[in-house]
């Protein structure tokens, strides 16, 4: 696992990463606290997106694709999922770590002030975290598949970008509704009990098992 | 036993045939692939590492033909290290190796008895703790063969080993590949003729896709026998001529008098005295008729 890591993750994609998340509570202004989580999700995706795309196509560019081909499939799938598993392990984190540093830098009101949402601190930050946790998923598996399919990490990160444009606006708003991706962030919050942006979740969720189940023949084909 | 090619042939989507109907067979030992850049030798590695499938032809190893099927079974038998790569470079050396064994499937017990015994063997033990990115092009070529060592392969193909390395890098590589060719099969492929002279017995020169010789080192040397010339002049118009009139292997200033090496079938139109043929001249004898 940790030579995983280290391969994974080298110092330059975690500072990059970690300047990204910082640079956005510094600048991103909030004025509520639950504004917090719609801030912090759809740039998170798109991280995600960058950080993942050369999870396998790394291999590819070391030229160690072609000793790679001589290995056990199912080793070379448990590494990639193991490095996805890591990155976003790590996003994950600092997901959680961005949402405390908007807090630090930003001072948002808290619930309780405005009585906007009647969801508590803890409940909302919690709830951040499990849509993150889909959202960083999903996008780390989607980019990487992309990249793997084209045996370049630039179309992950082009692919995830065009969807991230098209989901993450009034437009995918409008036309996927609840359905959208990113129904998180664009959920009503003045209606804490409406859980309907569950079902992008979901979407996202299945889409990612999709990706999964059809990494063994890109990696098998496109190597 | 040994590898098998008959009549394989690899043609690309662009429709460029890298490799042309050949034939082959690789007995046990070191096996030099001699050829100039974009020869076929690359292709023919790839092939035979389940890189590529081939269009046409058959390949078996140790009687197993090349198919989907068995394809699992052949890469257990096979150790490769390709012309370029680039190993994990924030890893040390040990951590490198430990990784590619465990990505081989071996157990953990054996592989680092496996990595120990080879880091000795190509003296890198005191090198083990050291990140890839800081051993110097030789190193890592070393660390290459010792990963491709790691699954103890009947076939090991080593694609231009040698390339980029200083004299003395070069020399240990070669000498490390003869080390390991005992009890296994050794493809190494190159297109420095010195590498082969040092290190093979058996050879087949490549060109266009084609073989256009496969055997003894001895009998190529043989063919080329009578071919090769020695001229003195010290006329630079006449150095000229010959040059442009006939294939030169070599040409030095030794003294006044430039010493021309010529390659002909019949003896060139002015005095010169017939000479013993290097692995040099027999390649471009036969790679030029």
């Amino acid at each position: 696992m940790r030579k995983e890591c280290k391969i994974s993750m080298p110092l330059y994609k975690i500072a990059y990463a970690v300047s990204f998340v910082i640079l956005l509570s510094l600048v991103r202004g909030v004025f509520y606290s639950f504004e917090v989580g719609i801030a912090l999700e759809p740039p998170m995706a798109i991280l995600t997106a960058v950080f993942c795309a050369d999870t396998y196509v790394m291999e590819i560019v070391a030229k160690r694709s072609e000793i790679w081909r001589l290995y056990p499939l199912k080793k070379k799938l448990y590494s990639i999922y193991m490095r996805l598993f890591l990155q976003q392990f790590f996003l994950l984190l600092l997901a959680a770590a961005g949402y405390g540093l908007f807090f630090l830098f930003q001072k948002p009101r808290v619930s309780g002030v405005t009585s906007i949402t009647l969801i508590s601190e803890a409940a909302q930050f919690w709830i951040f975290l499990a849509s993150s946790l889909v959202t960083i998923v999903f996008w780390g598996i989607f980019s990487n598949t992309i990249a793997c399919i084209f045996r370049n990490m630039w179309f992950g990160i082009g692919a995830s970008l065009i969807l991230w444009i098209l989901t993450n606006s009034t437009l995918g708003d409008r036309y996927l509704g609840k359905w959208n991706i990113f129904s998180y962030s664009f959920r009503n919050v003045e209606n804490s009990s409406d859980f309907g942006w569950i079902c992008g979740k979901i979407i996202c969720i299945c889409l990612g098992i999709t990706a999964i189940a059809v990494l063994p023949k890109i990696i098998e084909k496109r190597r | 036993m040994g590898i098998k090619i008959a009549d394989l042939t690899v043609t690309f989507k662009n429709q460029v045939t890298a490799i042309d109907h050949a034939d082959l067979e690789i007995p046990k030992g070191i096996f030099g692939l001699l050829g100039e850049n974009g020869a076929g030798k690359t292709t023919l590695m790839r092939v035979l590492t389940t890189i590529l499938s081939p269009t046409g032809g058959t390949v078996t190893l140790d009687d197993i033909p090349y198919s989907k099927e068995n394809y699992e079974k052949i890469q257990r038998k096979i150790g490769y290290l390709p012309q370029e790569i680039d190993l994990y470079p924030g890893l040390t050396v040990q951590e490198c190796l430990e990784y590619m064994g465990d990505l081989s499937g071996i157990s953990k017990q054996i592989y680092r008895e496996r990595i120990a015994y080879h880091l000795e063997k190509t003296s890198l033990t005191e090198h083990r703790k050291k990140k890839m990115k800081q051993l110097s092009g030789g190193m890592k070529r070393r660390v290459g063969l010792v990963q491709a060592l790691l699954n103890e392969p009947e076939f090991l193909i080593v694609d231009e080993p040698t390339t980029g390395l200083d004299p003395e890098e070069r020399i240990r590589i070669r000498n490390l590949l003869v080390d390991f060719s005992e009890g296994r099969t050794v493809l190494f492929s190159t297109h420095v003729v010195e590498d082969l002279t040092a290190t093979c017995n058996q050879l087949a020169v490549m060109k266009k896709g084609r073989f256009l010789y496969s055997g003894n080192m001895k009998e190529l040397l043989e063919q080329a026998k009578g071919h090769v010339w020695i001229c003195k002049t010290t006329d630079e118009t006449k150095a000229r001529e010959l040059e442009k009139k006939y294939h030169v292997s070599s040409k030095q200033y030794v003294g006044s008098e430039l010493q021309i090496r010529l390659i002909s079938e019949t003896p060139p139109e002015i005095e010169c005295s017939s000479c013993e043929a290097t692995l040099e001249d027999a390649y471009i004898d036969i790679t030029n008729r």
